[in-house]
């Protein structure tokens, strides 16, 4: 089938339902939203723990319910969504090519695009961790779908490589279904996710917690049997001498999360190499004329209400588009990352602010000072796992230069 | 008297504190730097309370998430994951939908987070 | 060498001091008995006995002291469903070799059995390796050795197979590439060498190169070019192959193992598997890595198995643009039994760097190593300075069946009649495949068996659609003819349930064999998304729980019960 759409949102999790309610709040009249899965809300019906919405809603939710008010209002706007439909390709000229069983090929032109396709997770093979290649052996995320949306157990004992919050929140869902969890072996010297949630999945249930280590082998041919664990030096290489073997039947990888862009870069859409999605200005604008991008397709975030906040820019900038009204970016100041910050987005200022910038910082620091372009502001204490957000209001934004460097200076912190 | 070592995670500082707890109480502590911490950590210690959330198995196949209205005690968090094991539940359910009232008379229901179709 | 000198030279060496050793010759074939202290000893030993005159094969049973025995339990299963059942033929080994045998002998009015111990077809070497279809058998290949005349023969015959059964092949060519102009001399000299084997090359200077493989870096300095290399990949050759083999009557015995062979008055009478006794005179051994054991089960030990492991880099195929010919190192490789690998190009765009060459105990030893990943990394990368790590999807490793000949074991038995030994199809067995079932069923000929043709043989088979690949409009007609063709169920891949469903039709009942049939789980997230739309589509299919549902047979479940099981069991 072929049709112009005004606006058409890839992706129906946190982000694009955001964008989606927005854009309908600011008067597009058609707004479709098209998801891969058989159920919207992306990746939060399967994240049944609470934390979700603290900062939005003012709440603490599960992650089905936050989406639930977001789905429930979908369909009460006439909001249109297409489940069961994965976009095939986007074309420069906003040709979005998707396909599902029911109508077949689409073909949609659109007004408008916003990418909302979340990311994807970091698997054993890019890793390249050494061994077999035995049954057992799963993405953090793929044994929570597993576990807790087709409630099938992916194993019995488990080791879990990373201690990136998925993973910490899978060793407690692990241990609450009666599977034993070994250990959560992380590379760097500190965990990975947040200390809530080290103390409430790992502390709580007496798992150990194995930092400066990694895999070094995956024992077993058809079925896991047990991992290698070794120190690491500083550079991440296995320290000879100091592995250990740990039976188990499975491994469990929390190991990075990749913004999913195969769509972006099929358009031709610039792409940032240190967030892995492409470059956004403030507005959620690509490089491509008429396409929005939000949420964890642009970056992975730290909280989903950090999520939703980019989903509604994207839709309101994709109306105020629609509508003619968004002015095309100029004198556009590019976001440059310095010492200790591994990322920025928005990487691109282009109006007159105000202006929310998120950046992780890549090692944890005390007595912090974070500088952007020529302003100053400080922090008790920031980690990589929770991204810093700072606000540049209309007046700082109108003192920024040409390039705006950004950079997080501090003392280091230990835990 | 036992000495207890706590992070606190009110935010990202974490201090790590040493607490000295009697007769279940927190009756001193150091590493702090503030009262929030002070307030967690002394709750930490004298009744620590979790979030209560699973999944619960449904007729026909799969599973609808599921969580507590409150909070309840760390160290019934298993128990309670146990009581609900048996649990099938049937749709059509709805977001908010009490499935098991005052479980363990701990005084909070479990409710269903997700839907289920009829 | 005589037997003598051999038995001398091992004497007089040092470093074999600690070596006992018993070599004993029985017409053409060497056998070697005793201890070493390592495997490299035993190796090294196998292919100095190979050198001796008059040898044939070598059966070498050295073993390292206090190096663990692989078991082999040969036991009967539960059920004997096949006990009775007659062949004219049993073809022993579901891969490329056993498959094209069985598929040649089925366009004979024959019985014709394949037996395979796995639970799907292709999963020994034929999954693994490279995909080059080569047009010679390499630089330390005597041009005269059986598998160097196959390989070219094979060769010729690809785009025959290709057309008939419908599996992707294209003829992208080899550039053996030098880097450093005092080696572009030497160019002409090993192209002389090469045309020994009849296999067409020619010289290519530094700006032509250059022309012709934009991603090369400033050092190349010239190289050969082999116009007659192809690209296949061997799991989609043997599917093929089996599938016309069975619409032509071949009756395809899947997790079936040959645990013994009856022998009566020097000649085969039966095939004895773990689920009953299949009756015949013919027995063709295919049986790759274990070819030497099922030559010894019947009671004719010609030749052992050394296996050599080898480790591959898989890159993600939206590099595709970066190399548009097979690469490989012209300069010759360190280990004198394997060609040195290279760059492969593969029929679905990735590419496939390596193998590397490593000689192994044990025939099951396929884990990748760190050694063996950044060896790859290492060898490979200077020749395509574009390629990031970030490119690598993961690195698998595989065994070959080598000799200690180092060539194809293509003979009747010398002891049992009825038997045909077609053992140690390493490298280039993928390409000298055709070539090497025409051969076997000339030798069965030879020995006896009566080959009527078969007026109803289909040489055709064809593919399954692949959405991929397909245009809008085809697109279009294939979801207008079943909707399930319209559910992508593997986002890297762009694989659709109704490609699953025609893959469990065509006999997948595992992950891999719907990975192989479809590619669904070999993209970039390496089955992240897919494995649980994977596993509710087998279990329907199938009608199976999906708890019971492997990744590839045995025990490799993928999910190991039903949530609740642990807590309700207490």
């Amino acid at each position: 089938m072929e049709r112009e759409v005004e606006l058409v949102v890839v992706g129906g999790g946190a982000a694009g339902l955001a964008a989606a309610l927005k854009a309908r709040e600011e008067g597009v009249g058609e707004v479709w939203v098209l998801d891969r899965n058989e159920e919207p809300g992306g990746i939060l019906p399967q994240c049944i723990h609470t934390g979700f919405g603290l900062h939005y809603f003012r709440e603490n939710l599960t992650g089905p319910e936050y989406i639930h008010r977001f789905v429930r209002r979908a369909r009460e706007e006439g909001i249109v969504m297409r489940l069961n439909t994965m976009v095939l390709r986007l074309t420069p000229e906003r040709e979005v090519v998707a396909v599902n069983p029911q109508e077949g090929l689409l073909r949609l032109r659109a007004g408008a695009v916003v990418l909302a396709m979340g990311c994807r997770e970091r698997p054993r093979g890019s890793l390249l961790i050494p061994g077999g290649r035995p049954a057992g052996i799963f993405t953090a995320g793929t044994a929570q779908r597993l576990l807790d949306v087709e409630g099938l157990l992916p194993g019995r004992e488990v080791v879990i490589l990373g201690s990136g919050d998925v993973g910490l929140i899978m060793a407690r869902r692990f241990v609450m279904e009666g599977i034993r969890v070994r250990a959560v072996v992380e590379q760097l010297p500190y965990p990975g996710g947040l200390s809530r949630n080290v103390v409430q999945c790992l502390e709580d249930f007496g798992i150990p917690l194995l930092l400066r280590s990694t895999v070094t082998c995956i024992h077993g041919r058809e079925r896991v049997e047990g991992v290698t664990v070794a120190e690491v030096d500083g550079e991440g290489r296995p320290v000879p001498g100091t592995e250990r073997r740990i039976p188990c039947d499975t491994l469990v990888l929390s190991v990075g999360l990749i913004p999913e862009n195969e769509l972006s870069e099929g358009a031709g859409i610039l792409l940032d190499g240190r967030t892995g999605g492409p470059v956004v200005d403030e507005f959620m604008r690509t490089s491509l004329e008429g396409v929005l991008a939000c949420g964890n397709a642009v970056t992975v975030f730290d909280l989903v209400d950090h999520v939703t906040l980019t989903g509604e820019r994207a839709g309101e900038a994709a109306a105020r588009y629609l509508r003619g009204e968004l002015p095309p970016p100029r004198g556009v100041r590019e976001v440059e990352p310095g010492e200790n910050v591994r990322l920025v987005v928005p990487q691109r200022i282009a109006g007159e602010g105000p202006v929310t910038l998120y950046l992780r910082v890549s090692r944890p620091l005390r007595e912090v000072r974070v500088e952007v372009g020529g302003r100053s502001f400080s922090r008790k204490a920031v980690r990589p796992p929770e991204m810093v957000t700072l606000t540049l209001g209309r007046e700082e934004v109108g003192e920024l230069g040409e390039r705006v460097p950004v950079r997080v200076e501090g003392l280091p912190l230990e835990r | 008297m036992e000495v207890r070592e706590l992070t606190c995670i009110v935010c990202p500082v974490g201090c790590r504190a040493r607490v000295r707890v009697e007769g279940g109480r927190a009756v001193g502590w150091e590493g702090l730097e503030c009262r929030a911490g002070e307030e967690y950590v002394r709750r930490e210690v004298e009744l620590p309370l979790r979030d209560f959330f699973t999944v619960v198995r449904v007729r026909g196949g799969g599973v609808v998430p599921v969580r507590s209205t409150g909070p309840i005690p760390r160290e019934r968090l298993l128990e309670a994951s146990r009581e609900l094991a048996g649990l099938e539940v049937e749709g059509p359910i709805r977001v908010g939908e009490v499935l098991v009232r005052n479980l363990l008379g701990m005084g909070v229901d479990v409710v269903a987070t997700g839907e289920v179709e009829g | 060498m005589r037997m003598e000198e051999f038995e001398e030279k091992v004497r007089a060496d040092p470093s074999l001091s600690r070596v006992s050793l018993r070599a004993r010759l029985e017409e053409g074939t060497l056998f070697l008995e005793g201890e070493t202290d390592t495997w490299e000893q035993v190796v090294e030993l196998g292919h100095l006995a190979a050198g001796v005159e008059g040898v044939r094969g070598v059966v070498n049973r050295l073993w390292p002291r206090g190096l663990p025995r692989p078991e082999r339990r040969r036991e009967p299963k539960g059920r004997a469903p096949w006990d009775g059942m007659r062949a004219d033929v049993v073809v022993v080994g579901a891969g490329i070799v056993g498959a094209a045998i069985a598929r040649e002998l089925s366009r004979y009015e024959l019985e014709v059995v394949l037996v395979e111990k796995e639970e799907d077809v292709a999963w020994g070497q034929s999954k693994g390796g490279a995909s080059w279809i080569h047009g010679f058998a390499g630089m330390d290949a005597d041009p005269s050795s059986l598998k160097a005349r196959l390989c070219v023969e094979g060769n010729a015959l690809y785009d025959r197979w290709a057309e008939e059964l419908g599996f992707p092949f294209h003829r992208p060519g080899l550039l053996a590439v030098v880097m450093g102009e005092e080696l572009v001399p030497l160019l002409e000299v090993a192209a002389e060498r090469v045309r020994e084997h009849g296999c067409p090359v020619r010289v290519v200077g530094r700006e032509e190169l250059h022309r012709m493989e934009p991603g090369l870096p400033e050092e190349a300095a010239g190289a050969l070019f082999f116009p007659t290399y192809g690209v296949v990949a061997p799991y989609a050759v043997t599917l093929a192959l089996v599938e016309n083999a069975v619409a032509n009557g071949v009756k395809l015995l899947l997790g079936t193992e040959v645990i013994g062979v009856r022998v009566e008055e020097g000649r085969v009478r039966g095939v004895i598997t773990d689920r009953g006794e299949i009756l015949t005179s013919f027995l063709v051994n295919a049986a790759g890595l274990y070819s030497d054991e099922v030559a010894e089960l019947a009671g004719s030990p010609e030749f052992t198995i050394h296996p050599r492991k080898g480790e591959m880099l898989l890159i993600d195929w939206k590099r595709a643009g970066a190399c548009r010919h097979n690469l490989a190192p012209g300069e010759l490789s360190e280990d004198p039994y394997t060609k040195g690998g290279g760059i492969s190009l593969t029929v679905d765009g990735n590419m496939l760097w390596g193998p590397t060459a490593l000689e192994v105990p044990h025939k099951e030893d396929t884990d990748t190593t760190r050694e063996g990943t950044e060896r790859v990394w290492e060898r490979f990368s200077r020749y395509l300075p574009s390629i990031r790590r970030t490119d690598v999807i993961t690195a698998f490793a595989g065994v070959r069946a080598a000799t200690y000949t180092e060539d194809f074991h293509l003979a009747p038995s010398r002891r049992v009649r009825g038997l045909v030994n077609v053992g140690g199809i390493q490298s280039p067995g993928i390409t000298a495949a055709p070539a090497i079932a025409r051969r076997a069923v000339e030798i069965l000929k030879g020995e006896g068996l009566e080959l009527r043709e078969k007026p109803s043989f289909n040489p055709i088979r064809r593919a399954p659609p692949r959405f991929r690949e397909l245009s809008d409009e085809e697109r279009e007609a294939l979801i207008a003819g079943d909707r399930r063709y319209g559910h992508m169920v593997c986002r890297c891949e762009h694989v659709t349930e109704g490609e699953v469903v025609e893959a469990v039709r065509r006999g997948a009942t595992t992950l891999d064999g719907v990975k192989f049939r479809t590619r669904a789980g070999m993209g970039r997230c390496q089955g992240g998304f897919c494995t649980p739309h994977l596993l509710r589509i087998l279990s329907r299919e199938l009608g199976r729980p999906v708890e019971e549902i492997t990744k590839k047979g045995g025990r490799s479940r993928v999910v190991v019960c039903r949530i609740k099981e642990p807590l309700l069991r207490g």
